[in-house]
Parts: C-alpha cells; sequence; structure tokens
C-alpha cells in the first residue's frame, strides 16, 4: 500500500527518563474516552486500555538493576499494519495528520488488525461495558461508547483535535495550520511529570518538530518499517537498545 | 501496567489476511457485525454546554488542585490546574477520574445509624445529629472521653474539629499518621518553630533519603511538576536527583541515581554521609556542634555505618562530596511509604542541610510561618502535627489508656489504615460510639455506630493549607462544582450546629464562612482562591536550629542485622489512606502487585533463594501483630533481605473494585516507640517468613 505523507503529522513524544509510571494517563484516558470500570483489572487479555505503561527493566541482577516506564498509545503508524487486514475498512489513515481512524458501527469484531498490530495497541471489547450504577452520568460528551465485540484503540483524543481546529476558525485561523499546544490529548493534559510532548511533527513552530531529531529520540520497533508518529526520548542507553527486536549481540 | 518489554517483541506479525473481497463477503461481515454488536446496551451521551471549574481534591496524600470539566453540569473528567501553585497543573492517578468517584458504588448516600452487626439503617440528618449531641453532652467537659481523628492534614475544617475538641475539654485531637508528624517532632526537638518546607524547585542536586516523592512523600503531584520543570524533554537537566532506599521504586528509577539502604535507617545513613562532611571541615555556628561532631565521628565511622545498613564508605564518600560541591544541594529525608518514620530521620536529614549552610536559603530547607488560625481556640498546626495518634491507639489497645467513649472519623479510616492495622482496629473496637464522617463506606464507617457523610470533594467547600514539604506556606480553596448528588452534609457545618447546641462557640456558622475568614486572615482573597488560585506567602520563621545531638544519641540504634526487612511502598493509582483501588485505576494495577484476588510481594533472586520460594510462590508473612499472605515476585530492584510490599490493597469494606484484593499489608507493620522522642515509629518492620 502506497503510504500518504500528509502535511500536517500529530506526533506524541513521550520522555520516558521522567515518566513516573504514575498512571494518570491511563485514568484520564479512561474517563476521557468512555472505557468501563473493569472489576478484574489484572486480566490484561481481557481489559481494555488505550494508553498502557509497561514497565522495563535493565536485565540485571541487584544492585545493578534499573527500571523504566513506557506509556503506549496507538503509534498511529505511517505504514500501519493493522489498516490493509482490515476486511470492512473500518480503520483507516486517510485525515489530515494521520491519526488512523477506528469506525466502531463498521467493525465486525474479526480482530485481524489487533493480530496485525506489534504494539498492542489495539483492544477488543469481550464484554458489554456496564458503569456502576449513575456512573453513566459521568460519561465523556467527546467518545461515542462502544459495544462489546469491536475493535477499539486510541485516536489521539481525536475531537479533541476537531474541537481545535473549530476553534481556529471561528478566530479566523488555518485549521490546518494549529499553534502549538492548541490540541492535547487527555493523557498529555494529566501526566503530572510532563514526560508527553505533542504537537505536529511538520510545523517547525511546534515543539516536537525538534524533539523527535534529538539524539536521544527513537521509536518502538523502527526496524519492522511501520513509521509510528510515537517517538520516545531516553538518555539511557539500554532503555534505546530494548526498543527494538534486535539479536543480543547486535550494535546499533 | 505491568506486561513486560517480551510481549512487544513476541509478536511482531505483518499483514495477515490479503484485502481482496467480493461483495458477497461485504455483504455477510455486515451481517456479522450486526450480530456481534449490541448496541441497545450502551448508554447514550449526554450533551450540552461545556464549563470547566476549578476544586481541590482529597483524595490522594496530598491536596491537588483541578479543572472540572462538565457536561451540562455534570462533571466528566478533571484535568490539573496549572494556575495554582499547590500542584502546578498535574493531577494525581486518583483525582484523575475524581468525576467517577462521585458515583462511586461506595458512597454514603445519607446519614445512617448502626442496627444490628454489619447493618444500617438510613436516619434523617435531625436525628442524626440528635444521636451525636446526645452522646457528647454525656462527656463534655470530661478528659480523656472524646477522640477526633482527621485524614486531612491541610483542611481548616481539621482547625474546626480540633477547636471543638478543646470546648469539649478534650486534648485527644489528631491527625491520621503522616511525614509530617516526624518533622513535627524533630523541628520541636531542633528548637524551631513553623513547619519544615523544601525548596525544590531552586535546588540543584536533591537527595531523597527513604522519602518516595513521587508517590508518597509531601506534595506528590507538586513534586512530580517540580522534578519535570528541572529536568525539560530533549534539554539540560538542572537538578541532579538521587535516591536511597530499600527499593527500586518509581522516585528511584526516573532518578540519576539509587543507592540501596535498608528500610528505616535513613538516619544512620544521613549521619554517615555528616561523617564525610565532617572530615571535609564542613561545621555550623550552633549550640551543641561540639557535641554532634563527637557523636558522629565516634559512632557514624564508615565501617560501622557499612555494617549497619550495607552502603560501602566509597559510595558514601563520593555522595558527600557530590553533595559539598553543588551550588544548592537539598537533603529530604522521610518514610519510604509516607509515614511511620522517626524524628530522628528529619532531624538527621537537616544536620546534613545545616552542615551545607542550607537552612532558609533559596531550594534549601526551610521553616515556613504558619497561617493564622481561622478558629481561635483551635491547636496549631505544629502542635496537632506533632501528636501522636498511632501511640495513643497503642496505648488504648494495652489499656495503657482508658478507650474513650466517642470517637470521631473526620476523612480517616483508621480502621483499615493504621500500621499494625489489627490491633489498632480492635483498639477502635472498643470504644463504646463511633462516628464516621466518611463519603465512602469504608472499613471504619462499616464498624462506625453512626454515619454523618461528608460530600464528595467535587460537592463541597473546601481548603489547603501548606502541605507538608513544599517550600512556601501557601492556601488554596474551593467552591463546589455540582451540588450534592446525595444526602451528604459538610462535616463543618455540622459540628458549627452540634457545638452551638452544646454551648461551645466557635466563632462561625457555616464552613464557607469559616473557609472565607480563613483567606482573610491569611491575607488571601477568597474570590480569586475559589477561582483556582493559590495564595503564597514567602514568611518564615527566624532563628536558628540546633542539632538535637542528644536526641540522636539516644535515638539512632544500629540494626541487629540477619532478619527480613519489610519495605512498604505505596502507590497512588491503587489509592491512598482514605481511598480504596478506584473503579477506573483497577487497569492500572501492576501484574506484579496482584493478579486476580491476589497479593504480590517483591524480593530479589538472592533473598528469595534464601527463602526456598521462586516467583509465584506462596509465602505467609508475620509481623508482630498480624499476618498477610501473598505470592512472590522475583524483583531485582529489591535489596537483600528485604521485602518490598504494596500498601492500599485487601479491603474488607468498600466495593467489588477493592475488595477482598489481595491484603493489607499495614497489619504486618510492628509499631515500635522512637528512644529519645517517646514517638510511635514503624518504619522499621522486621518479618517472619513461612
Ligand atoms: S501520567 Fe505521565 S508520569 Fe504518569 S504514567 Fe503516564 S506518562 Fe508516566
Amino acid at each position: 500500500m502506497q503510504q500518504i505523507e500528509f502535511d500536517t503529522k500529530w506526533t506524541m513524544v513521550v520522555d520516558i527518563d521522567k515518566c513516573s509510571g504514575c498512571g494518570s494517563c491511563m485514568v484520564s484516558c479512561q474517563a476521557e474516552n468512555n472505557i468501563a470500570p473493569m472489576e478484574d483489572g489484572s486480566n490484561k487479555l481481557k481489559t481494555l486500555t488505550w494508553m498502557l505503561v509497561y514497565e522495563l527493566n535493565n536485565g540485571k541482577e541487584f544492585p545493578e538493576r534499573e527500571s523504566a516506564y513506557l506509556p503506549r498509545p496507538c503509534m498511529q503508524c505511517g505504514n500501519p499494519a493493522c489498516v490493509p487486514v482490515c476486511p470492512v475498512v473500518a480503520t483507516t489513515k486517510d485525515e489530515e495528520g494521520g491519526i488512523v481512524s477506528q469506525i466502531y458501527p463498521r467493525c465486525i469484531g474479526c480482530r485481524y488488525c489487533m493480530a496485525a498490530c506489534p504494539y498492542h495497541a489495539r483492544y477488543f471489547g469481550w464484554f458489554d461495558p456496564i458503569w456502576p450504577e449513575g456512573m453513566e452520568k459521568a460519561l465523556s460528551p467527546k467518545t461515542s461508547t462502544r459495544p462489546r465485540g469491536v475493535v477499539e484503540k486510541c485516536n489521539f483524543c481525536h475531537t479533541r483535535l476537531m474541537d481545535a481546529r473549530a476553534r481556529a476558525r471561528a478566530e479566523g485561523m488555518d485549521p490546518n495550520k494549529l499553534p502549538d499546544g492548541w490540541y492535547k490529548p487527555a493523557c498529555l493534559e494529566s501526566c503530572p511529570t510532563g514526560a508527553i510532548s505533542f504537537g505536529d511533527s511538520k510545523n517547525p513552530e511546534h515543539k516536537v518538530h525538534d524533539l523527535i531529531k534529538d539524539k536521544n529520540a527513537f521509536r518502538i520497533l523502527e526496524s519492522i518499517g511501520m513509521d509510528p508518529q510515537v517517538y520516545y526520548i531516553s538518555r539511557r542507553d539500554w532503555v534505546r537498545e530494548q526498543s527494538d527486536n534486535h539479536l543480543p549481540k547486535d550494535k546499533h | 501496567m505491568g506486561i513486560d518489554r517480551r510481549t512487544f517483541i513476541q509478536l511482531v506479525t505483518g499483514g495477515v489476511v490479503g484485502s481482496l473481497f467480493t461483495p458477497v463477503i461485504w455483504k455477510s461481515l455486515d451481517d456479522a457485525a450486526i450480530w456481534s454488536q449490541n448496541w441497545s446496551w450502551i448508554p447514550r451521551l449526554k450533551y450540552g454546554q461545556i464549563t470547566e471549574q476549578a476544586t481541590i481534591s482529597k483524595f490522594g496524600p496530598s491536596p491537588c488542585s483541578l479543572m472540572v470539566k462538565s457536561v451540562a453540569g455534570s462533571p466528566y473528567v478533571a484535568k490539573g490546574n496549572a494556575d495554582n501553585e499547590m500542584s502546578k497543573g498535574g493531577v494525581d492517578a486518583i483525582s484523575a477520574g475524581g468525576a467517577q468517584l462521585l458515583y462511586s458504588p461506595s458512597r454514603v448516600k445519607g446519614p445512617m445509624k448502626k442496627v444490628a452487626d454489619g447493618k444500617y439503617e438510613s436516619i434523617s440528618w435531625d436525628d442524626a445529629e440528635k444521636m451525636l449531641s446526645k452522646k457528647l453532652s454525656a462527656v463534655k467537659g470530661q478528659a480523656g472521653k472524646l477522640a477526633i481523628v482527621s485524614g486531612d492534614a491541610t483542611g481548616t475544617s481539621t482547625e474546626v474539629l480540633s477547636a471543638f475538641a478543646a470546648g469539649m475539654g478534650s486534648n485527644d485531637c489528631y491527625l491520621m499518621p503522616g511525614d509530617e508528624q516526624a518533622a513535627a517532632v524533630a523541628l520541636e526537638n531542633m528548637g524551631g518553630s513553623g513547619q519544615i518546607g523544601y525548596d525544590l524547585e531552586n535546588s540543584d542536586f536533591v537527595l531523597l533519603i527513604g522519602a518516595d516523592a513521587m508517590n508518597s512523600w509531601g506534595s506528590v503531584v507538586r513534586n512530580q511538576r517540580v522534578y519535570a520543570d528541572n529536568r525539560p524533554t530533549g534539554g539540560d537537566i538542572e537538578s541532579v536527583y538521587v535516591y536511597a532506599g530499600p527499593f527500586l521504586n518509581s522516585t528511584a528509577a526516573i532518578s540519576d541515581k539509587w543507592i540501596p539502604v535498608a528500610p528505616g535507617t535513613g538516619a544512620i545513613f544521613s549521619l554517615g554521609l555528616a561523617y564525610h562532611m565532617l572530615n571535609a571541615g564542613a561545621s555550623a555556628s550552633v549550640a551543641d556542634f561540639a557535641d554532634f561532631k563527637t557523636l558522629v565521628m565516634s559512632r557514624f565511622t564508615p565501617d560501622k555505618v557499612e555494617k549497619a545498613i550495607g552502603v560501602a564508605p566509597g559510595v558514601m564518600a563520593g555522595l558527600a562530596k557530590q553533595l559539598m560541591s553543588a551550588s544548592a544541594p537539598l537533603v529530604i529525608s522521610g518514610s519510604e511509604f509516607g509515614q511511620g518514620a522517626g524524628a530522628v530521620d528529619i532531624i538527621a536529614a537537616s544536620a546534613l542541610n545545616m552542615l551545607l549552610g542550607r537552612v532558609g536559603e533559596k531550594g534549601g530547607m526551610k521553616l515556613l510561618a504558619e497561617l493564622p488560625l481561622a478558629v481561635d481556640s483551635a491547636v496549631s498546626r505544629a502542635e496537632l502535627s506533632s501528636r501522636d495518634f498511632a501511640g495513643y491507639l497503642a496505648a488504648v489497645a494495652t489499656d495503657k489508656v482508658k478507650a474513650p467513649e466517642v470517637m470521631m472519623a473526620y476523612e480517616a479510616n483508621p480502621v483499615y489504615a493504621m500500621p499494625q492495622a489489627t490491633t489498632m482496629a480492635a483498639a477502635i473496637a472498643k470504644v463504646p460510639f463511633l462516628v464516621s464522617f466518611s463519603t465512602w463506606m469504608d472499613e471504619t464507617a462499616s464498624t462506625a455506630d453512626l454515619i454523618m457523610p461528608n460530600p464528595h470533594s467535587f460537592e463541597r467547600f473546601d481548603d489547603a493549607q501548606t502541605p507538608y514539604g513544599v517550600g512556601t506556606a501557601m492556601l488554596s480553596a474551593c467552591a463546589p462544582v455540582i451540588e450534592p448528588l446525595y444526602n451528604g452534609k459538610s462535616t463543618v457545618d455540622v459540628i458549627l450546629g452540634v457545638a452551638s447546641g452544646l454551648g461551645i462557640d466557635l466563632g462561625y456558622e457555616s464552613v464557607e464562612a469559616v473557609l472565607q475568614a480563613k483567606a482573610e486572615k491569611a491575607g488571601a482573597d477568597w474570590d480569586s482562591l475559589v477561582e483556582g488560585a493559590a495564595y503564597v506567602s514567602d514568611s518564615t520563621e527566624s532563628g536558628s536550629l540546633k542539632f538535637a545531638a542528644s536526641v540522636l544519641s539516644k535515638a539512632v540504634i544500629m540494626p541487629k542485622g540477619g532478619e527480613i526487612a519489610l519495605a512498604p511502598y505505596a502507590k497512588l493509582n491503587v489509592g491512598s489512606s482514605t481511598m480504596a483501588i478506584p473503579p477506573l485505576n483497577c487497569v492500572t494495577v501492576s501484574k506484579f502487585e496482584l493478579q486476580g484476588k491476589d497479593l504480590f510481594v517483591q524480593i530479589n533472586g538472592k533473598t528469595a533463594k534464601k527463602l526456598n520460594a521462586s516467583e509465584g510462590s506462596k509465602v505467609k508473612l508475620a509481623g508482630a501483630g498480624g499476618e498477610c499472605v501473598a505470592r512472590v515476585h522475583i524483583n531485582e530492584g529489591v535489596m537483600n533481605d528485604v521485602i518490598a510490599a504494596p500498601l492500599g490493597f485487601g479491603h474488607t469494606a468498600w466495593d467489588e473494585f477493592s475488595r477482598g484484593k489481595g491484603d493489607n499489608i499495614s497489619k504486618i507493620l510492628t509499631v515500635g516507640t522512637e528512644p529519645g522522642t517517646g514517638m510511635a515509629v514503624w518504619t522499621s518492620s522486621f518479618v517472619s517468613v513461612a
């Protein structure tokens, strides 16, 4: 499939050295995106976590051990593995900005996309979403609710992009040239350690434009060529080395 | 959280299916979609005007200033409030789901009285207040008959409670345990006044001893924000962080260096560093400097320190040198889990700040002035903080002190959250009339004789002054974001009403009036506080500190060694001492902490071998007052002979999101008494493992 180049590239940069694994991003993601609470959160095969914080370590024994946290949203790949495998075109990458869409009413729950995604960023609703009595009153008007049986994933809080564009239009500005900071996903907004940066990496006025060129910036599984729009930064060699599926003796 | 990196790597798959379809397949797939989805189940979204309003949440270990977004008046998401100094725009993992907590299945919907064991009956506020008044009037004026415990260390509500206790003739108004207690006792012993604070943002080298600044020490969200600002993504590190503690917790993980130090031995670590500083010529013109120097040079020599806490002399010397050569170093000490540290931990760390000349300096340790009291007869914050609730309950447990006739718990869950929990719960069970003001059906409410629910944080007036750990005195306040959903009533309003019926004049008629008066006396503008700004005061206490060498000499005890030490830790996503796992947070709990109903504790491979344990094996841990059951996760980020164990599990009340999940590590904490100060301490808890 031909990779489409957009003029805008919404890009997330996560500073792994700053993430304390506190989980605020995960919680606000669920609130913003109407993910129903799950009683057994430890069944990681059945839970829905569009944003998931992984724990990494350097594999060494005490006292040489080091650890780090890696928040993982959908990577909004430039060359997504999930899009071509969808038999019903329920997921596409065709909108300016490069966010990979997920159209729930079209999804048939075949889960090919889940198998295709190497980042495990896609989730299947195994259960009817059930909110404790009354909690549906705290649903966000920003994200449609989904039934069981469909696949869902992070979309960089897409309605916030729509809102920012609407604001630009109202203020007589170009909706495709949003100023830095106008469009912020919920995870970024709640992250207390400022580990998450976000913006248009093609716009030199946006911070992420330079951040992705930082000498410590990298992407996960870069070698498989999916061209993710999520970057990470770490000063620690072992963190950067783990980002790819290389053999122990490989050199970067 | 808690899937290791291998899962990323194992599943590198590619194009699984081709993309050629015929209309026939399209049609049948469409049918399949209709069949597999179940739209009628799905709640409808509410649309309407979206508004934002500032509030303060009190769910975590320290207050967090938020902006709450509402749709047509219903809160749905909380974000940070960047204009507020207290939490500088961050959100903790509990507050992030604060809107959903409005509808927590654990909310107490109105006043209730106990009718039989475990059964409650709804009553009217009138009846509840009458019941309370009657019990209180029977004990008025008699010392020892009324005890009050507050879990809100920053709110003016607690001032009202302490003033009320005083009016009732009771000296037993306490705060739930927290680091501010050790700090207040330390400051008293060092001859200082006010409240110890730390100017984190202006320090270029922060040494955290025990204090888990990203999870449980001080003003957590603010600490995180300050850390973030001093270490800009893609920029230069402006402030170096070093963490010393038994477990590679997340503070250690994001620090530049982790120095493993046995749990509860922070004071020895500090004095070991003092040795090197004194050797390098550090001094301070303080009355008991000579005594301090003699003490350190004789008892905390590098070899003795290494034997006691396992830190090599070279590491200590190197760190001392780094501290001395930094331009604005700062040493902070506290419990690894936000409670139970001794005054000596703080005194010893303060000694380092004194040797480094950092007391009262920019980026150093500060003595913050207290804001004026709103209620004249209230106990000062310094006095209240230094009171020892664990010591009091331990004395009640052993009948050294007679149980009070009435105990009132405000924003506190002592039945669950006190150290040596079973013993302390038994002490509380001796109280004939227990009143809970909790918003939630927590363990304390579930045993209380009377429950008088306080509204949820977003439904009430509240304020917060100078959380422990911040570097300047400050005040925030908030007004309700939403009308109370249920039949709650502000505890302050309840107390003011009951007090006046009992002839105790607290000077105010409503919670709003008290909070406004507080703001006014502090010199703050109420309206801008309610809009979300924090009032910040740079007033500090003068006068110099002493080393309290005589206290240090008595209170620092070298560990015997050879035992298995417990290193509890608290993580915000799991909850706090007043909040069980919130519904939205279940999925954030690590699989290394909880799987199904099983709690996991963490030990390294060497300790596992010694204990004959392996990944997943079941262990029974026993402390002085109880036992816990857990499974083992091997984690090389734990020191030898240490068991790292998460607090916040094993709830017996609350709801399906937390009840019966794991075990409560507080049960196996062992409460001891600190020689020299007499305060209850529990950071050095040893366990036997079977
Ligand atoms: S909120 Fe920020 S610090 Fe916390 S887990 Fe998410 S990315 Fe990490």
